[in-house]
């Protein structure tokens, strides 16, 4: 059952009214004929005047906070100013229809580097972080500096590149639009039910924002229909529903339409000048990176992502010298939030493609030059941001790189650059990674620690509970899987309960490929104290000392068994020995533990990538993928391979097809809010299966719970690059500007042959 | 409001309509099948896909009235309580459900394929799904689950 699933009786659907506008002032708003069809209305004085910043994972020094329930000072086409409910969603959207409001237009931005000019419009004027209330200059919502090592390093390079690099701004596409059912309590509290990645994160937000207790707001855990990043913050529709259901007295649905949804959130489009030093002994000597993010209308999280970014470049290769300079700028544009890589697939796009180019000007292989500089085992990583720590324990870059070579035949690849019929092919190699988690040895300005409940129940099965949220990446699975392995049980003895921040413990998010390195860390230590218990109450049963006791699982009985290994008739069921504690009066076998993890390892990946481009129609296929992956032990192989699939079709279409530019004239998205126009790839756009090989390296993470680490993130982050390379050896172009249209490619191609 | 008769999952159900009401909200708001899923609206996804008279449509696509008289299944009517499809136990066992929310319209889909179709070749199967989409599994395991459900229901 997903949030959009929901009803209850004596339910009403809410609407949310929008801004007409990309930036403006409302003078006016009349409900009242909303009101006379009999609608619950919601204006922006009837909300708490409170500025908050929808995402809470990072600490409060590190959260810029700019937003409003409702807004009566618009800043994209789509911001909520109002909402209704009525009894169907029709009756409501009348009502929507017969509000009036005035606005005052104020001028507006589009392109991050136009509001910074002096002669721009102010966005926000003044924002919050902590009690401070900031002036906010030349729409730079923040800025982080960062230099280390000895500027020499790059000024003495053999070889130095420099360039300008435009990402696209994508939509998430998640399948389940933005959803929320809220029911107000007896007690003065909520329940909620919504698409999101935390539970325990929006219970805290609900709680800023009305000022309702904590325990009273019950936010229960459900399906969730993909989301990509675009519900670590709790979505705006969320704390509307809870004003009208609050204001009603009644349960409140509501569900975003695709056309409001695609006006709701979307990625970080990013503009790079980054210049690299090269060395001739192949190792590079510095860099310097200027990234401007344009963040949309509010700040969900990026003064974490200024961090990010800098710490995704500076730990993909050693540099003797880094100088980051980093900008997140405001603009009338659907609030920018995390998407899946977190900034990664953007900064490993540029930097991959700058790899490429320093290895030919440097005359090696681009896959040797990579494997002369990668970050790996024993290297101080901090991809998560400079405030997050900690040395690299398990790589598997080598293998992958070398491994993949081998499968595709690397060093024997057609020559390229020197075709010249209609279809010419190409091949790129890339390579990534993601942090698994945002874990490390000392404290950093990101929370990150979960919590799990284990229980044994009286036949010797057991119950777990977690607030973890899994959105589709079978992160419940896996913890089932090692629960049950560290139980030595098979994974049907272990119920995943139904759960909610009522009864579970904290758990800041799914996010930043944690959920089985993280997440699957705490089950694994709730699971180890279970086993200690059991092992205890077996030694009071068979008169043994419980360190001594042995587990195993009888296949043929099924059932699991404690014995004193030699001696014989010393043995018993777990079902016996939860029968006796019951009986005994010894309490029930159970452990309820938070956990942090001491590091955040990244998981690393690599791709091969054969494409075709079609000289005539600019359009580029994929012939060929090979696919490598280190993220230690592979807890679920299926979906692990599902996920590498995943992310190659989502970067497939990051690099030629995604984006969501708008149309200045009428502030609006070019598309119209319609994913008629909104291109994504279908089962017929992609590889077939035999041309497509996915793999994993052999390694252990000594810190991940029986070896594992991440992968979400990494599967999707080398993608663009490598594709962008690939069209590169094909066409013996290179491209600066994400997606690479098939217009691109012929205006491209017309330059270079005429 | 228009009096219409729909055999729905085998059982003959009669309804009162307003002309303009989309046979995806009939049978989510009224009928509470909400296995069938909304995703778009406007015919780009295929989450609301579900069969008429045998033959797989986008309910967002169809008029309540238009199926007055007609025989309509939903992914609840696929299987019973105790045994899944195979087609179901297909997407299982391949790996070929993620978040989950398109998989309802992947199995209705994938059943009106087989039935036309027994043994789709993987081009015919990429084809016949194009109309569904998915965001999470990039397609892979998907078509291994429909060659799957197909020698599944061929042997």
């Amino acid at each position: 059952m997903f949030a959009s699933d929901m009803s209850l009786p004596n339910m009403l659907y809410g609407r949310v009214l929008k801004s007409a506008h990309s930036h403006a002032r409302v003078k006016a708003m009349d409900v009242a004929g909303a009101e006379a069809m009999g609608a619950v209305t919601l204006t922006p004085d009837e909300v708490p005047d409170v500025v908050y910043c929808p995402r809470l994972v990072s600490i409060p020094e590190a959260t810029y906070r700019d937003w409003r329930v409702l807004t009566d000072k618009p800043r994209y086409v789509g911001e909520p100013i109002g909402a209704v409910a009525a009894e169907s969603e029709e009756e409501a959207q009348r009502a929507l229809e017969a509000v009036e409001v005035e606005y005052e237009v104020l001028g507006a931005s589009f392109d991050a580097l136009d509001a910074m000019r002096p002669e721009a419009e102010a966005i926000h004027e003044r924002i919050y972080l902590e009690d401070d209330l900031l002036d906010v200059e030349s729409n730079v919502g923040c800025a982080l500096d960062i230099t280390e090592g000895d500027p020499k390093a790059l000024e003495d390079a053999d070889v130095v590149i420099e360039r300008t690099y435009r990402t696209n701004r994508r939509y998430h596409n998640q399948l389940e639009p933005k959803s929320v059912l809220v029911r107000p309590e007896p007690d003065g509290g909520v329940s909620i039910w919504s698409t999101t990645q935390t539970i325990h994160n929006t219970r805290l937000l609900i709680h800023d924002i009305y000022g309702i207790p904590v325990g009273k707001i019950r936010v229960y855990k459900v399906a969730l229909g993909g989301s990509f990043g675009s519900s670590i913050h709790v979505n705006p529709v969320v704390n509307i529903a809870v004003g009208l259901a609050l204001k009603s007295g009644r349960p409140v649905k509501m569900s975003y339409t695709r056309e409001e949804d695609i006006r709701d959130h979307c990625s970080y489009q990013m503009i790079f000048k980054l210049k690299l030093g090269a060395n001739r002994d192949g190792k590079l000597a510095g860099g310097r990176l200027e990234a401007y993010l344009d963040i949309g209308a509010h700040q969900i999280q990026a003064y974490p992502l200024l961090g990010c970014v800098v710490g995704w470049w500076v730990s993909l290769y050693k540099l003797p010298y880094v100088e980051y300079t980093g900008k997140a700028v405001y603009t009338n544009k659907v609030p920018s939030c995390a998407f899946r890589g977190y900034g990664n697939p953007q900064i490993t796009w540029v930097v991959e493609t700058m790899m490429d180019e320093l290895a030919g000007e440097l005359g090696v292989d681009p896959l040797d030059f990579r494997l002369n500089n990668y970050i790996g085992e024993g290297d101080l990583f901090w991809g998560q941001g400079p405030s997050v720590k900690s040395i690299i324990r398990s790589c598997g870059v080598e293998e992958i790189l070398t491994k993949g070579a081998e499968m595709v035949d690397w060093y024997n690849r057609p020559k390229a650059g020197a075709q010249t019929g209609r279809f010419r092919r190409g091949w790129g190699v890339g390579r990534g990674y993601h942090t698994s988690s945002a874990g490390a040895p000392v404290p950093s300005s990101i929370v990150d620690f979960g919590g799990a409940m284990l229980k044994m129940n009286e036949d010797g099965t057991f119950d777990y509970v977690s607030a973890l949220m899994d959105h589709g990446c079978g992160t419940q699975d896996a913890h089932v899987k090692i629960v049950a392995e560290e139980l030595c049980v098979p994974v049907e003895k272990v119920n995943i309960i139904k759960a909610d921040t009522g009864t579970t413990i904290y758990d800041v998010c799914t996010h930043a490929s944690r959920g089985v390195y993280s997440g699957g860390g705490a089950a694994l230590k709730v699971a180890g104290k279970v086993k200690t218990q059991i092992r205890e109450f077996a030694g009071r049963i068979l008169d043994a000392y419980p360190h001594a006791v042995r587990i195993r699982y009888d296949e043929e009985g099924d059932r699991t068994v404690v014995y004193a290994e030699g001696i014989e008739g010393r043995e018993v069921t777990y079902r016996e020995v939860a029968e006796t504690a019951r009986h005994k009066n010894w309490g029930t076998v159970s452990a309820l533990e938070s956990y942090r993890q001491p590091s955040c390892p990244p998981h690393f990946t690599g791709y091969f990538i054969e494409v075709e481009v079609d000289t005539w129609t600019g359009k580029v296929k994929p012939l060929r993928v090979v696919a490598g992956a280190d993220i230690g032990t592979v807890i679920n192989p299926l979906l692990a391979a599902g996920q590498v699939h995943g992310g190659m079709a989502q970067g497939w279409s990051m690099s030629l097809l995604e984006d969501t530019p708008y149309d200045p004239e009428t502030g609006d998205l070019v598309n119209g809010g319609s994913i008629a126009n909104y291109k994504v790839p279908t089962s017929n756009d992609l590889l077939d299966l035999d041309d497509f090989t996915v793999f994993f390296a052999d390694t252990y993470e000594p810190t991940g719970p029986f070896g594992a680490k991440g992968l979400g993130e990494g599967a999707l982050n080398p993608v663009a690059g490598t594709v962008a390379n690939a069209i590169q050896d094909a066409l013996g172009v290179r491209f600066f500007e994400l997606p690479i249209t098939p217009i691109k490619v012929l205006e491209a191609l017309r330059e270079k042959e005429g | 409001m228009m009096e219409i008769e729909i055999t729905i999952n085998g059982r003959k159900r009669r309804f009162d309509v307003e002309p303009n009401k989309l046979l995806l909200n009939l049978v989510r708001d009224d009928l509470h099948l909400t296995g069938t899923k909304y995703g778009c609206g406007i015919g780009e996804c295929g989450a609301c896909t579900v069969h008429l008279d045998g033959e797989a449509v986008l309910s967002c696509m169809v008029l309540a009235v238009d199926a007055d008289g007609r025989t309509v299944d939903t992914i609840e009517g696929v299987a019973d309580v105790n045994n899944l499809d195979p087609v179901q136990e297909a997407y299982i066992e391949e790996g070929a459900i993620q978040c989950g929310f398109c998989t309802p319209g992947f199995v209705m889909t994938t059943k009106a394929l087989l039935a036309e179709n027994p043994d789709p070749s993987e081009a015919e199967i990429r084809e016949y799904l194009k109309g569904n989409y998915c965001r999470c599994t990039g397609y892979v395991n998907i078509v291994r689950a429909v060659q799957s459900a197909a020698r599944k229901l061929g042997s």
